[in-house]
């Protein structure tokens, strides 16, 4: 004998709710039961990727107008002439240049002097605030995707309304509304060579879970389990790259491409999330070639596949990039740079006011630096994330997800048309 | 409302009670359920009869001897660690070997810029053949360390080098960490285990794979030169810096010692990276041995967290070591992580202040504070048993353990380990692997932790023998096979659901050997053996 589905979703729902979990959880899981986990085609989608190990943003959105942008990187500042320029003084590397037609047709834009209100240069720290979303509070067990998630119920009606790619969950969305982390959309679920072997086992799984987990292995487990029902019925992996796009080799486009597949799959992919190594640029991080510009080309191109891939569906994407801080203005001995301050963030998609460098440029001016030696945040990350939620995913209320911080719409820097 | 507020998380706090409490026995611990928190928590958890064993002897008895590995034998690793080359190699030759590499990888590269060949991925294939075989060490060091793991009689100490080579973070994958990275494990990491913090402190400050990973080779005062015109260019492979790098000066404080919430300040930071100008190793073709170069030294006065240090020279950074190990903050940062790794994620205080004081008591003595730690009521407490989940390396070396298994000579065990989530020796952040629940549990893991279950219970792991034989006898009698897989596979921590669970799974299951490896797959990738 097995249990049944939905006597598992009712009593695991109900173990939840007894252990003192939120009761959204219940109410989500009844909904799933009793609805079909797909959601409508265009539901606006937001994809972040973490450009882990602070991006050089002086290097990849070029302020190739200022001349102390040259006299304070003598080594690796980019050659005017290598410059793909965007606006007469801001241009972009030259490895993002399958960017610039995006850039041409306005779907892109780029936020610089973006950042923390915090002044940590720990990697660590800063990128915990970025994804607690709470700058200067560490106390904060759960991130601001996730927080999102659980304050907007409307598309909770499916496993895949948020799904991080790689082998762990986040800590941007860790928390108590569902997440999935997926490693890859192929290899997901049980292994077993026969579908009815495979079946059978995950019922027993199943079952074992539903009777003696607890805690985060009782609601992970569950999720994991709905989410084998359904991609077992909508097979993303039908959907290979359309219009030719072809992903960079190597993790970031692999996730670039998964995305997109969910997405087409219509499971009701609201948020995804990827990250991508490599930023941490102190020594050797080369001009308009070298270590930065691998990194930037492998970006551009899971960038530019991406949104050649999804072609007409990009009209409710968008894509956003960040990272937890920027690097020092001036190169230090190695040829490279250190821990700064503000970067630039890109967004991408049909919804996004493309075409422009947005945000206040405080410029390179040593008495406009952050501590004498950094480029200034004039856009608090909170500020631009409150935008992205509410103007493109509709967030209703973001006191929530930003605890402690009150977004200000007129200091919107207007990366999503209204 | 507060009433029920607190009736509720009364309620919720009984029901996660482990199952021998929650059944309402009881809520004193039996010697078998302190014998398995026991090897949970200072082992890689129990291998078949282990509980019992340790239960007859007496958990505290054990617990002694764990903390004096020296009194234990331990001649099957002895044997295994033979097979070995990492083992045999002179740090010296490997660095000189590695040199050659490069040179050899530079060589291979011009040739193939100058034939023209751009071919992106031959040329990348092709030049990077000469490091082929620092690849291979790699996959030897994750498999020595979890062949130890798995084997050796001395747990406490191998949970111990997995926590230390955490704690001080090396990433094998940058550069001269490649060959550095045997070295700093078997003489800067093992040997300080379970001696004195400060002793490894200053051995971690002291090795070329921390200096070179942190940055620190990079770092000299600005405007010094080196003394010879042959030296200039290179150190480790990469070249010389001209002015201070503040990697290293900041996850010393940061991670290493102070915490986060230490108290310095980035002037304090930028005076640790003054401190240890200088602090480097040779080049390659030399040894890349430690080395103190003077000349790349800032001898100028330096204030850290409110001491001075002048004079110059290697002896400022021993001062300043020694007093990191010594300050307050960073004894009770690194006790509150020893705590979170043997107690809770979020540990109780009075662990925490238990090991801090026996840590100031015994001038960081480790083996005294790991004492504190497991005499503290927060250690016994009921709450404590099967309250953490196990890291990937945490559950595949006890999976292996539970079913009596071996590692091959093989690094594919440890590379199911690294697909789990914790590639060892990988950590790129300096920060070393996460130890809280939150981080290892999500929907993808599990299932992942599901397929290696069952796949080791079926002989399909790959890496690994296993000889189910002697861990339960294949037997059509159903209730004893499961009882079988509770007592030899589990510890007896199976819940009465899993039992009927895993007894209804093998109705219908006719032969003997295939129901035994269901109910082992179940049992071990079911949600008690999540939990330690």
């Amino acid at each position: 004998m097995t249990i049944s589905r939905r006597v598992f979703v009712t009593s695991g729902g109900l173990a939840l709710f007894s252990l003192g979990f939120d009761p959204l959880f219940l109410s989500r899981a009844a909904y799933a039961a009793g609805r079909s986990a797909l959601g409508p085609s265009d539901r606006p989608v937001l994809v972040c990727l973490f450009q882990r190990g602070a991006v050089d943003g002086l290097n990849m959105i070029v302020p190739h107008g200022d001349a102390l942008y040259y006299d304070e990187r003598p080594r690796i500042a980019i050659p005017r002439a290598d410059v793909v320029d965007l606006d007469g003084h801001f241009g972009l590397h030259p490895s993002l240049a399958t960017l610039k037609p995006l850039w041409d047709n306005g779907s892109l834009a780029a936020i610089h002097a973006v950042g923390s209100p915090d002044a940590t240069r720990s990697h660590f720290d800063a990128q915990d605030y970025m994804e607690s979303g709470t700058p200067g509070v560490k106390s904060t067990s759960d991130g601001w995707l996730n927080r999102y998630c659980r304050h907007d119920q409307e598309h909770a009606d499916t496993p895949f309304r948020a799904v991080a790619f790689g082998p762990q969950l986040p800590r941007i969305l860790a928390g108590t509304a569902p997440a999935l982390a997926i490693d890859d959309l192929q290899a997901f679920g049980l292994k077993m060579p026969r579908e009815a072997a495979r079946d059978r086992l995950t019922r027993a799984f199943e079952a074992l879970y539903e009777g003696s987990a607890t805690g985060l292995l009782a609601s992970s487990s569950q999720e994991g389990f709905e989410a084998l029902q359904a991609l077992k019925r909508a097979d993303p992996t039908q959907y290979t790259s359309a219009n030719g796009a072809e992903y960079p080799p190597g993790r970031l486009g692999r996730s670039m491409l998964q995305i997109a597949q969910l997405i087409k799959s219509d499971l009701g992919l609201q948020i995804a999330f990827a990250d991508v190594g490599g930023w941490d640029t102190h020594v050797n991080q080369g001009s308009s070639e070298g270590q930065l510009a691998a990194r930037l080309r492998e970006l551009a191109g899971s960038l530019a596949a991406f949104s050649r891939d999804l072609g007409e569906r990009m009209r409710h994407v968008v894509v956003l990039t960040m990272s937890e801080f920027g690097r020092t203005i001036r190169e230090n001995g190695n040829s490279g740079t250190d821990h700064g301050h503000a970067t630039a963030m890109l967004v991408l998609g049909g919804p996004v006011n493309g075409g422009k460098v947005l945000g206040r440029w405080p410029g390179l001016d040593p008495a406009q630096r952050f501590e004498g030696r950094d480029v200034a945040v004039t856009t608090d990350f909170r500020t631009l994330f409150s935008e992205i939620l509410s103007r493109h995913l509709g967030a209703p209320d973001l006191g929530s997800v930003f605890p402690g911080f009150t977004p200000d719409p007129t200091r919107f820097v207007g990366a999503i048309r209204v | 409302m507060r009433t029920n507020l607190r009736s509720l998380l009364i309620l919720a706090a009984v029901l996660a009670l482990p199952a021998p409490f929650a059944r309402g026995q009881s809520p004193v611990p039996s010697a078998q359920d302190s014998a398995l928190h026991a090897l949970n928590r200072l082992a890689y958890g129990p291998r078949p009869g282990d509980v019992e064993r340790v239960a007859r002897a007496g958990v505290m008895h054990w617990i002694d001897l764990q903390l004096a590995p020296e009194r234990i034998a331990d001649d099957g690793v002895a044997a295994r660690e033979r097979s070995y080359k990492i083992l045999d190699y002179d740090p010296a030759e490997l660095a000189a070997d590695f040199a050659e590499a490069v040179r050899q990888r530079r060589e291979m590269r011009r040739e193939l810029i100058e034939s023209g060949d751009t071919g992106r991925g031959r040329s990348r294939k092709g030049a990077g053949a000469p490091m082929q075989e620092f690849r291979k060490l790699g996959g030897e060091l994750q498999a020595l360390a979890v062949m130890r793991a798995v084997m050796s009689e001395r747990q406490l100490y191998e949970v111990m080098v997995d926590f230390w080579t955490n704690h001080f973070n090396v990433f094998v994958g940058k550069g001269a960490d490649r060959f550095l990275t045997p070295t700093y494990i078997e003489r800067t990491i093992r040997p300080h285990a379970l001696g004195r913090f400060e002793d490894l402190l200053v051995a971690t400050a002291q090795s070329p794979a921390m200096l070179f990973y942190l940055d620190n080779v990079q770092s000299v005062a600005p405007g010094s030169v080196p003394p010879f015109a042959r030296f200039a260019g290179q150190s480790g492979g990469r070249r010389l810096g001209t002015g201070i790098n503040e990697n290293y000066a900041r996850e010393l404080l940061e991670l290493h010692t102070l915490g986060v919430d230490g108290g310095y300040t980035q002037d304090d930071v930028i005076n640790v990276a003054r401190i240890f100008t200088g602090w480097g190793m040779a080049l390659p073709r030399r040894g890349a041995a430690f080395a103190f170069h003077d000349w790349a030294h800032d001898r100028g006065v330096k204030q850290v967290l409110g001491v001075k240090y002048s004079g110059g020279g290697m002896d400022e950074g021993i001062r300043l070591l020694k007093a990191l190990a010594r300050n307050p903050a960073t004894i009770h940062n690194v006790s509150r992580k020893l705590c979170a790794r043997f107690v809770a994620d979020d540990p109780p205080d009075g662990c925490v202040d238990a090991a801090a004081a026996a840590w100031a008591r015994s001038n960081g003595d480790i083996r005294a504070v790991l004492r504190a730690i497991f005499t503290s009521p927060d250690f016994w407490a009921p709450s404590a048993f099967q309250a953490k989940v196990k890291t990937p390396l945490e559950f595949v070396v006890s999976a292996v353990r539970a079913a009596g298994g071996e590692p091959d000579e093989t690094p594919r065990l440890a590379q199911v380990v690294a697909r789990l989530g914790q590639p060892l020796y990988l950590q790129t952040a300096p920060t070393g692997y996460a130890e809280t629940e939150a981080h290892w549990v999500n929907s993808g893991a599990l299932l992942a932790r599901m397929n290696a279950a069952v796949a080791l219970a079926a002989g399909r792991l790959p890496g690994v023998r296993v000889d189910l034989d002697g861990v339960v006898p294949a037997t059509a009698d159903r209730d004893a096979l499961v009882d079988g897989v509770n007592a030899r596979v589990l510890g007896g921590a199976m819940s009465g659901r899993t039992r009927t669970v895993i007894r209804e799974q093998l109705a219908d299951v006719g032969n003997p050997a295939t129901a035994r490896a269901l109910a082992v797959g179940l049992a071990l990738g079911g949600p008690e053996f999540q939990r330690q």
